[in-house]
């Protein structure tokens, strides 16, 4: 249960963005409407092989990495070299790609927040983070080289667990800033990074936690790509900034992409005592299933559960919902009209951000509740890239006897949807995430007052 | 193969292996301790002996490494016992 009159502040940011050198060359091409996708010249390589080429993608020499192969394993990657010095060479002896970027954005939040070493040390902060983990190069070529190559087991070397193990993210966080508290990583799919960030909301709010490292990402990988694009469920047939068009008419899919956010959360007193920026206040989290045995179709039915359970206190009422906005057929229609649902036609603004930087999947709920942070802090709503014609014609699901949703088609919604960022009185932003198996997590988060 | 020989590789080994002090590869010998002596950490050891296998051509037997110690001498034996092995 909750502890009598605790909040939780977010009081620091960092992470990794494609195309992007820090947060705030993110918050500039954001807030000025540019995509971060681009052709990915890995997945052209292999061309044939695939659908889809186009990526939100961050290359190492972008993060100023530099990956070292085993001279005994072609393509294995020993370990990595931070060019800039900013982790100790022992933590990334330890780390995978992705694990990289999450102490690096662990270190630019804590800075932010300004917690002291003695606070980061201690047994009252945590770290929850997490990714999608569906494939990476480390697994893949230290499989090869076991099964199809016949070679010993010592020829993956002694760091393919510590590299790959699910909660690999938050146990490097911990082992390179010393924290001494919960350490844990939350994996629920494409929620899996608002569910972290709700968990350790959570842990702070039930006074388990001062102060919680909190966040999700996906590192880049081919290996994690090449599902998705199996399942035919990626954007086709667009120009690279034109791929990812959630509510658009012609959407055909998503755009599989990397990154990483990792914020920083604070018992609200504490932070406000220290004289901390309160960067946002989260109001509530709610979490559930949909509970109708389908492994991947979005549930109207799940999401209203999902709305009732976080507005608990009407008051609070967003003045923008980020979506999840995939880009999927299924996915954006059922999402639009779960929220107009919720909130009525009119009063609020829709942003999706993966029109801009596309679907980074266990990184895409706690990037996306970074953008929700900036657009409190710049009083901008991000856009709906691409969403340039909705459906005027009813869903087909919405011709169904048994439909209880709004009664209008997509197109009735034009006013809700930017197609460009734009300038507005933000008080309070919804955070919406779901993922395979059914799992719906939302977030409500509030400029401090 | 010489000794020395041997002794050479493996600082040049010893040289990829980035949480070593590549100062204190300066003056290595056949008593120079892995772990004492260069601090090195004990999930380094199994990454240097498959790279001591690629590097002078031999497989170990797995109930050697098992068994192996952590000075230099105690791996030099180890390549000249698979080398051996290897001529049988």
């Amino acid at each position: 249960m909750p502890a009598q009159g605790r909040k939780v502040a977010v009081v620091g940011m960092g992470g990794a963005f494609p195309t992007c050198s820090g947060l705030q060359d993110f918050n500039d091409k954001l807030f000025s409407n540019q995509s971060l996708i681009r052709e990915w010249d890995k997945a052209l390589a292999y061309q044939k092989q695939l659908r889809s080429v186009v990526s939100g993608y961050i290359t190492e020499d972008e993060m100023d990495l530099e990956m070292v192969t085993a001279p005994f394993a072609e393509n294995y990657p020993e370990t990595y070299i931070d060019k800039l010095g900013r982790i100790p060479d022992a933590n990334l002896s330890t780390a995978d790609l992705g694990s990289i970027w999450a102490m690096l954005g662990a270190r630019d939040a804590v800075n932010m927040a300004g917690w002291s070493e003695k606070e980061v040390q201690s047994g009252q902060t945590g770290v929850v983070a997490g990714s999608g983990g569906s494939g990476n190069l480390i697994l893949r070529v230290a499989w090869h080289h076991f099964f199809e190559e016949g070679r010993k087991s010592r020829i993956a070397g002694s760091h393919t667990v510590d590299r790959t193990m699910f909660y690999r993210e938050a146990a490097n966080i911990s082992c390179f800033l010393k924290t001494k508290g919960v350490c844990e990583a939350i994996g629920s799919a494409c929620a899996t990074g608002l569910g972290n960030i709700g968990y350790a909301y959570r842990l702070i709010k039930f006074g388990v936690q001062d102060r919680v490292i909190a966040g999700g990402l996906e590192g880049t990988s081919l290996e994690t790509f090449i599902g998705f694009d199996g399942m035919q469920v990626l954007s086709k047939g667009f120009k690279p900034e034109e791929s990812s068009r959630p509510f658009d008419m012609n959407r055909n899919g998503f755009v599989c992409s990397f990154g990483c956010g990792i914020v920083a959360l604070e018992e609200y007193e504490m932070a406000k005592a220290r004289g901390a920026k309160i960067l946002g206040v989260i109001d509530e989290y709610f979490n559930n299933s949909d509970g109708d045995g389908d492994m991947f179709y979005p549930s109207f039915e799940g999401q209203q559960r999902l709305w009732k359970g976080l507005m608990t206190d009407p008051g609070l009422r967003p003045d923008v919902v980020k979506v999840h906005g995939t880009s999927t057929p299924a996915g954006d229609a059922v999402e639009l009209l779960s929220v107009v649902d919720a909130l009525g036609e009119s009063g609020y603004h829709i942003s999706a951000p993966k029109s801009q930087f596309g679907h980074m999947l266990g990184g895409a709920g706690a990037v996306e509740f970074i953008t929700a942070i900036l657009m409190l802090e710049n009083q901008q709503v991000l856009p709906c890239l691409n969403s340039n014609t909705l459906n005027p014609e009813l869903e087909p699901f919405q011709k169904d006897a048994k439909w209880n949703g709004p009664d209008k088609s997509l197109a009735a919604y034009r006013d809700l949807l930017p197609l460009q960022s734009f300038s507005k009185e933000i008080n309070r932003v919804a955070c919406l995430n779901y993922g395979f198996g059914g799992t719906n997590s939302a977030i409500l988060v509030s400029k401090d007052n | 193969m010489e000794r020395q020989e041997i002794v050479n590789g493996l600082v040049e080994i010893l040289k990829t292996v980035r949480t070593i002090d590549p100062e204190k590869l300066k003056h290595i010998t056949e008593d120079t301790d892995l772990r004492a002596d260069l601090n090195t950490p004990s999930t380094e050891l199994i990454n240097i002996a498959a790279k001591a296998e690629h590097k002078f051509g031999v497989e170990f037997e797995d109930d050697d490494i098992d068994e192996l110690g952590s000075k230099i001498k105690d791996v030099v034996d180890l390549v000249l016992k698979a080398k051996a092995r290897q001529n049988k």
